[in-house]
């Protein structure tokens, strides 16, 4: 059956494959067009340079009207990502525009990577370090960066 | 301890209003009764502003679902009144100033731009598209669509007709936040007008969105208010600049309620104390009260123990099973069956907080047994005025041969009666929180309580009990005796409302802002006459 949500889900699919943004890719799961997995890429010549950051998307049928559940997989040190990987990103809340799509989405959370908020922690830890001591920050990074080769 | 009791009254005088409709003449006596007036408000005249009620000084008026939108539509068009502000947009200027017409003219003519901009209304397209285009993109589904199937805000962002439609149904289904809608383009702020909602939406969606803006009309506008009562769908509009602090506001539907703090009317004891009594009754703060005055705490495990019956010697039961003596709550082998022996200091802080607690829990259950059982007295007493007036009021009227008209003392005896217990019973939250040491003050407040609590009661008990004899199946023929009890009836209600205006009086002087000349007062009762005749 193919809704409003399923058909705009096959059209951010295609441009997805044909018109790709920079360090990130994402598809559907076999099957079920309204549950995703994705990649960002951690942007180079920074601290996440080199990292393959795993995250799942889940769509309703309110899609493009209501924003995808995102989620991060792969294990994550940010200020603005909680433990379990959900993130606090405006426009994933109350900022979100229909106009939006999953290379929308993804493009604004590869940003979010290098320019956290640090006034909205979601992790508390690592919004003190980045505040206060970046090497350390920084170090915890590269150590994701690291864990995010081996973890499945 | 139910304080959603009260609301029961509305049901229970929902058809009173037919009742006593047919005694729609000749009222004065009522007239500091706000329900009274609107009990005989005629239920036909549906088109009308029920404003033009009998009372002069009535600050209230009652809204129908009609009155409603007729003052919207007035409002609506007062702002849209300016060449430059169209239907739909009027409307969205109101939601967003708290449906204040002359809000919307200050903040419109201090500074138009600035208003356009913070509500949405775009004065040209901030976004052209090409003008020679045959179809253009919708922004969400990225489908091409011949223009005839694209719409835009005043913005000019263009989406197809199902995407709009999806979007505004999304928004409506998210609550009222609707009625503030802007495009979809993210940091768009165009505002989407009701003409778009109606040109776009589902037809279901169309009448929740209107549903939602005669919501806001009530909701969101100072000087209206919903009925609260039950699936009672009125609004009140209130103008307090009528005389002082009377609050009472009596619905169409019959219930009568306070404006400013909805609970039911409550006049003469003020908000504040009616809201703490309502929590208060409804709180578990008492049953901790109970707890702590009834039981003593094992001394070994803590557990709260109420002794029931038998000997001092107490077992904690299982797991604990220490065995401790009542009294003095030491060990019990230690102690060997006796703590005759008096040891000063003995009560120790525990012992004090638990005869502390005791007592305001005695004090506590004093004034609600009071306050309750005014409150049912009260329910029962609309039911027998409904009964009275759809059995008995008949028979009466044949075996003593008497008009309809003749019978209106008993009909007022009823109204009085059930005014009287609603103020007397929030009299008793009133009397709860009276502080303890301004004695004088308490003294008098429980004098006039007192007298008119034993009018009150004179006079239910003439109503109900001393009507019987006419009511048995074999009453006296017409006779002196009728006349009699009328006579004593007519009286003990009179008598009755001058205790209660007494004492509804001396409550409100308290409020007014000179308590501490309350005993001062020259409150003799030929004073309280002549204060009342005025």
């Amino acid at each position: 059956m193919s809704t409003p949500a399923r058909k705009r889900l096959m059209r951010d699919f295609k441009r997805l494959q044909h018109d790709p943004p920079a360090g990130i890719s994402g598809a559907p799961q076999d099957n079920n067009i309204m549950l995703w997995n994705a990649v960002i890429f951690g942007p180079d010549d920074t601290p996440w340079d080199g990292g393959t950051f795993k995250l799942t998307l889940q769509f309703t049928e309110d899609y493009p009207n209501k924003p995808p559940t995102v989620r991060f997989v792969s294990r994550m040190f940010h200020p603005n990502i909680y433990a379990d990987g959900s993130i606090c990103l405006d426009i994933l809340q109350n900022q979100w525009s229909p106009i939006y799509d999953v290379a929308a989405i993804l493009t604004s959370i590869q940003s979010l990577l290098c320019d956290p908020n640090p006034n909205s922690p979601a992790n508390s830890e690592a919004a003190r370090m980045f505040s206060e001591n970046k090497r350390e920050y920084n170090r915890r990074i590269r150590e994701i960066v690291e864990q995010s080769w081996t973890a499945d | 301890m139910d304080s959603g009791d009260d609301i029961h009254d509305a049901n229970d005088i929902e058809s009173l209003n037919e009742d006593i409709e047919s005694l729609n003449d000749n009222y004065d006596n009522y007239d500091d009764d706000a329900a009274a007036a609107d009990y005989f408000d005629d239920d036909d005249d549906d088109d009308t502003h029920p404003a033009k009620s009998r009372r002069i000084e009535q600050s209230f008026t009652i809204l129908k679902e009609s009155d409603i939108r007729q003052r919207q539509e007035d409002d609506i068009r007062r702002v849209a009144a300016v060449p430059s502000i169209p239907h739909g947009a009027a409307s969205i200027l109101l939601c967003h100033y708290n449906w204040s017409v002359s809000r919307v003219n200050d903040a419109w003519f201090a500074d138009e731009h600035e208003v356009r901009r913070t509500v949405g209304l775009l004065e040209k397209p901030v976004y052209d598209n090409p003008a020679d285009a045959k179809e253009l993109t919708c922004g969400i589904c990225f489908e091409a669509y011949p223009l005839s199937e694209i719409e835009t805000a005043s913005c000019g962002h263009p989406f197809c007709f199902s995407c709009w439609g999806g979007y505004i149904g999304t928004s409506i289904n998210d609550g009222p936040g609707c009625l503030l809608l802007r495009c979809p383009e993210s940091a768009c702020g165009a505002a989407v007008d009701q003409d778009m909602i109606n040109l776009l939406a589902s037809g279901e969606d169309k009448d929740k969105y209107d549903r939602y803006l005669l919501r806001s009309y009530i909701e969101d506008n100072k000087k209206t208010k919903w009925c609260p009562a039950p699936g009672c769908e009125h609004a009140v509009n209130f103008d307090p600049t009528g005389t002082g602090k009377d609050y009472d506001v009596s619905c169409l539907c019959s219930y009568s309620f306070c404006w400013n703090c909805t609970e039911e009317s409550h006049r003469s004891v003020d908000c504040g104390t009616v809201s703490k009594w309502i929590l208060k009754n409804s709180s578990e703060s008492e049953n901790v009260t109970w707890i702590l005055a009834k039981t003593k705490p094992c001394p070994e495990c803590k557990r709260p123990i109420e002794k029931n019956h038998g000997c001092m010697h107490m077992t904690c039961s299982q797991p604990c099973r220490f065995e401790f003596c009542w009294i003095c709550l030491g060990a019990w082998r230690k102690h060997g069956g006796s703590c005759n022996r008096y040891e000063s200091g003995e009560q120790n802080e525990t012992e004090k907080r638990r005869e502390m607690a005791k007592k305001s829990l005695e004090k506590y259950t004093h004034y609600y047994k009071r306050w309750a059982s005014n409150q049912s007295s009260r329910q029962k007493a609309v039911a027998d005025l409904q009964e009275m007036q759809s059995v008995h009021m008949k028979n009466l009227g044949d075996s003593q041969r008497q008009t309809e008209l003749e019978l209106k003392f008993i009909t007022e005896a009823w109204l009085q009666i059930v005014e009287c217990r609603r103020v007397l019973k929030w009299t008793y939250a009133y009397g709860y929180y009276l502080p303890d040491n301004e004695q004088a003050k308490k003294k008098f407040f429980e004098y006039l309580q007192g007298e008119a609590e034993s009018g009150l009661e004179r006079l239910h008990h003439c109503a109900e009990k001393v009507i019987q004899v006419f009511l048995s199946d074999d009453p006296p023929s017409p006779s002196e005796e009728f006349n009699d009890f009328r006579k004593k009836l007519t009286e003990l209600t009179n008598v009755t409302r001058n205790y209660f205006e007494n004492l509804v009086k001396a409550l409100e002087n308290v409020h007014d802002g000179n308590p501490c000349d309350l005993d001062k007062r020259p409150w003799g009762a030929g004073a309280m006459m002549n204060e009342m005749k005025e």
